[in-house]
């Protein structure tokens, strides 16, 4: 098969001279030609300095970068870089009902053992909980406060995954007053064929208490 | 650089490209004059020729390239289908999770996307509305449009409403995405610029058929349709954002202009806008090929700063991390080698960083692009990545070969016509063989005839 134009009959562009066309054709091809070069190589320079490293030329025009780049080109190519994350974490989470504090249920390991000898395992389990847990963590400084309308909404968002999650597993989350999140941290083991040796017990971290709303159980928003 | 070649050189001034073709007896868009058919004849090699000649010349072959030509129409087209076929078993593999992920009982509700799309000002038209129905049918229109766009009927068309399904969904949930969905967006986006339906496609078939109505009744209701739904999506107060409406408007309104140009005025200014179209494509493409080295350059270059990447263990961790991990019976005998974890660490960097470099040599590429697919591969299967993997397979392809493509072609021709023999039971062997002969030979004749067509440095490729 060959390529073919859109042509029915007619010679196709690629054997037309281009010499042979009018100046006004010329120009306008000319202009294309300038218009085009000029846009494709300023929408390059501005993906290439939004992904490089900040820089002299990214920090001078950050403003212009980003207001380019944001929402539609936005990337991010540092896969497993600088290094690869060498630490299990795992969201656990727990309420109070009825004045009665329910068991830590570990909201990571139901993922994890979904993706368990799963050939094509689905968002909704490899990065449901993962980046809400990343979107959480980014969107909070130091002292676990929420920075801005990001870490509001970040705090909403894991608060209904784990009642969603919780009520899946059984817990009467209707009747909960309050939820409490805590982080588990678990380092990888260092290779067995290197001296390094690291603690790989695991760290909890937990937050503080919050008011279970209705807004947050699930199909609650209506 | 032994001598400053720059300064010394008579330059003539840039002329106009066009200008320094050799003057051919040209009568513009004359399509009886079979004699103009071929490419044109290359400018006569004179071994004294200034630098400035020589550089006038190579610049009105280029010209003449990216002016002419929609270039590798068969790499955009598997880009074309590669990403179809990805974002097609994507939405088929989500589906019954599509309420979670995108949809009415997402824990990203309705009310947390809203605020954060107005905020960042993101386009998604699920966000149009909470109702389950425009969910349903927003998802599944968005898998009708994989279907369209992989098949490549109504090309042009189908880009769009893949890009504003993979947009839709992707932005109403933008923290279910990985990196494989970010590669997805940008090439939905850019492929509504690429002329990717050249080859294997329905519209190429249609086109060679030569039984086109000419007025093209299914491109007219096509074109009222989706222009009756822009316009009632602006005057709805919808859609927002001037830049995307102005686009959308823009390009519906080319549509236009292209169907009534090639249907009254086939003269100078149908090839005038069949040259703006082909440079639209070939600057996109550009970006696109761009964007996969920048892919791998930023992958490769922060690498190298790591200090796992360094001592050679990197490639350990992401296997012994719960989500990466469906297989741990393969990836704990893999990374129990110390060898092979410094071979796979150091492997993936060099391949990431050489990539670049490699393209200056097609040999080096195409050795380059080889490892780079089972290296993806490999990441599909042993980390659970496989849309991921599918996604930087699809894209990578943009830089296959034109022969091992077209060879692709004519074996699946051949397998295709042997299977459908086997089912129509009519064994004889010797018109098989015959037949067979014929499929091998049209393909070759059809690269000898792009060989003969071709410039001389594209022939590399």
């Amino acid at each position: 098969m060959r390529p073919t134009d859109d042509t029915r009959g007619d010679p196709p562009t690629e054997t037309i001279e281009l010499g042979g066309l009018s100046l006004w054709s010329r120009g306008i091809i000319a202009l294309s030609v300038a218009v085009l070069a000029t846009y494709a190589i300023w929408h390059l320079a501005m993906v290439f300095f939004f992904v490089a490293p900040s820089n002299t030329v990214s920090e001078e025009y950050r403003s212009t970068v980003r207001g380019y780049m944001y929402p539609e080109f936005e990337q991010n190519w540092k896969l497993f870089a600088p290094n690869p994350l060498q630490r299990n974490v795992a969201v656990h989470a727990r309420v109070e009902i009825d004045g009665q504090v329910t068991d830590w249920v570990d909201l990571t390991a139901m993922d994890i053992d979904a993706i368990d000898h799963h050939p094509a395992p689905s968002h909704a389990d490899q990065n449901l909980l993962r980046r809400a847990w990343d979107f959480y963590t980014g969107a909070h400084d130091e002292e676990g406060e929420p920075v801005g309308m990001r870490g509001e909404l970040s705090e909403s968002y894991i608060r209904r995954i784990a009642l969603l999650r919780l009520d899946e597993s059984g817990v009467d989350v209707r009747d909960a007053s309050r939820l409490q999140l805590r982080e588990s941290l678990t380092r990888v083991p260092a290779p067995s064929w290197r001296t390094e040796d690291f603690d790989t017990a695991t760290a909890y971290e937990e937050l503080a208490w919050w008011n279970v709303t209705r807004d947050d159980l699930p199909g609650g928003g209506e | 650089m032994t001598e400053p070649t720059f300064p010394t050189e008579p330059t003539p001034s840039t002329v106009p490209a066009a200008s320094t073709v050799p003057a051919a007896p040209t009568v513009p868009a004359a399509p009886t004059v079979p004699a103009q058919r071929g490419p044109a004849p290359a400018p006569p090699e004179q071994p004294r020729q200034s630098l400035g000649g020589r550089f006038d010349a190579w610049l009105a072959r280029g010209i003449r390239n990216i002016t002419t030509r929609a270039l590798g129409p068969y790499q955009t087209a598997i880009v074309r289908i590669g990403f179809a076929t990805t974002a097609l078993l994507f939405l088929l593999r989500e589906w019954p999770n599509r309420h979670e992920l995108y949809g009415p009982d997402s824990p990203w509700g309705f009310d947390l996307a809203t605020r954060f799309v107005d905020d960042n000002g993101a386009f998604t038209v699920l966000l149009w509305s909470d109702s389950t129905l425009w969910f349903e049918f927003v998802y599944h229109l968005a898998l009708l449009a994989c279907v369209g766009l992989l098949l490549g009927w109504r090309t042009r068309a189908m880009s769009l409403l893949f890009m504003i399904g993979v947009l839709s969904l992707q932005n109403r949930s933008i923290f279910m995405g990985d990196g494989g969905d970010n590669v997805i967006h940008l090439m939905a986006m850019y492929l509504v610029l690429v002329r990717c339906g050249q080859v294997w496609s329905l519209d190429a078939r249609r086109r060679a058929s030569g039984r086109e109505h000419p007025a093209d009744p299914v491109g007219i209701v096509l074109w009222v349709v989706l222009g009756l739904t822009l316009v009632g999506v602006v005057l709805g107060g919808k859609l927002e954002s001037p830049v995307w409406s102005m686009f959308f408007a823009g390009m519906w309104m080319v549509h236009g202009f292209w169907w009534l140009v090639r249907r009254h005025a086939p003269g100078e200014p149908r090839i005038v806008s069949d040259v703006i179209a082909n440079l639209v494509h070939n600057a996109a493409l550009m970006v696109i090929m761009v964007e996969v080295c920048v892919i791998y350059g930023t992958a490769g270059w922060y690498k190298i700063q790591g200090s796992r990447w360094q001592d050679g263990t990197a490639a350990y961790y992401p296997m012994h991390l719960d989500y990466f991990s469906p297989w741990p019976e393969i990836t704990d005998r893999l990374s129990g080698s110390g060898l092979l974890v410094l071979a796979m660490t150091y492997g993936t960097v060099f391949v990431q960083v050489a990539f670049v470099f490699a393209l200056l040599n097609r040999r080096a590429k195409n050795v380059l692009l080889v490892i780079m697919m089972i290296e993806h591969a490999g990441i599909a299967v042993l980390m659970g990545l496989p849309f991921f993997s599918l996604a930087m397979i699809a894209m990578d392809s943009v830089f296959l070969p034109t022969a091992f493509l077209l060879w692709t072609d004519g074996r699946a021709r051949l397998l295709a016509r042997r299977l459908f023999r086997r089912r129509d039971g009519d064994g004889d062997g010797d018109g098989d063989a015959y037949a067979d002969a014929a499929v091998v030979d049209s393909v070759v004749a059809d690269v000898t005839d792009r060989e003969r067509r071709q410039p001389e440095w594209a022939k590399e490729r």
